[in-house]
């Protein structure tokens, strides 16, 4: 019982703590650029290719995001690991915005709260569709949480995004815009 | 976010992304994206700003179809910093 109320209290200043650089880093960008300079990333030297010709205007597309998005139904992304969630959730594109609800702690979502369209534009892509500036939306779009770290980095690149890949493909979509946060 | 580009790059899906920072896009070199000086958490832009956020989309839209070099970062001023109040022109609220 101590060990777990202990347990609780470290969870909620790791949560407290992770939320205020959250902040610091949106007010400050020049932090954020101090922060991935210093930071250790996979690097590459080269990068897939999809040679793109289509008329956009007869596209499907779809959107990924990283900002934590997620149905306020669906399970919450893990924000106990320090290697992050490497996990998705599929978001059904004619979801309402007041039905989703976001689960990250390393940015401030605040803004995003209130208008979910700055990480996740659900509504603005369906806008484009019936202004016919693109084909269709996809019946179903794709959300993680960003900042995976550490053994999670490969339970990524190996497992997770994979099958969003591959169910993309099985989509037939044709643009994916992915959006960070 | 860029290693998920990668992944659905690599099945042979077009991609385009946002990048809040162009350190961290040098390194994991996405196939395409734009860098926009949009800050943290507001990578289309900020609440109710309708115009803005759908001038963004389909500003990675015209660069999806312009970009052919792999692993470019196109580098655009469309704030300065987290100052929304000073944009480029094609964001100006309609």
């Amino acid at each position: 019982m101590e060990r777990k109320k202990q347990m609780g209290i470290e969870f909620n200043f790791k949560g407290n703590k992770d939320r205020l650089i959250a902040k610091l880093l949106t007010k400050y960008p020049s932090l954020v650029r101090k922060w991935a300079h210093r930071s250790k990333f996979i690097e590459f030297s080269d990068t897939p290719w999809t040679q793109f010709e289509k008329d956009i205007s007869t596209c499907r597309l779809a959107l990924v995001t990283t900002a934590g998005v997620h149905l306020a139904s669906q399970k919450p992304f893990d924000m106990k690991n320090p290697a992050g969630d490497p996990t998705f959730r599929e978001i059904p594109a004619d979801t309402k915005p007041a039905d989703l609800t976001i689960t990250h702690n390393y940015y401030d979502h605040a803004d995003a709260d209130q208008d979910v369209n700055i990480v996740f534009p659900i509504e603005r892509v369906q806008e484009l569709a019936q202004s016919k500036e693109i084909g269709q939306v996809n019946y179903r779009h794709f959300s993680f949480m960003g900042h995976i770290m550490q053994h999670h980095i490969q339970t990524l690149m190996k497992e997770t995004a994979p099958r969003v890949a591959a169910a993309l493909t099985s989509d037939n979509v044709d643009i994916v815009i992915l959006t960070p946060a | 976010m860029g290693l998920i580009q990668r992944a659905i790059e690599a099945s042979g899906i077009a991609t385009i992304s946002i990048s809040l920072s162009k350190n961290i896009s040098q390194k994991v070199l996405p196939p395409r994206t734009v860098y926009t000086g949009l800050p943290l958490g507001h990578p289309i832009a900020f609440p109710g700003e309708i115009f803005r956020q759908k001038q963004i989309l389909r500003i990675l839209l015209r660069y999806l179809k312009e970009m052919n070099s792999p692993g470019t970062i196109t580098d655009l001023d469309l704030t300065k910093g987290s100052d929304r109040s000073v944009t480029c022109d094609v964001c100006m609220v309609d």
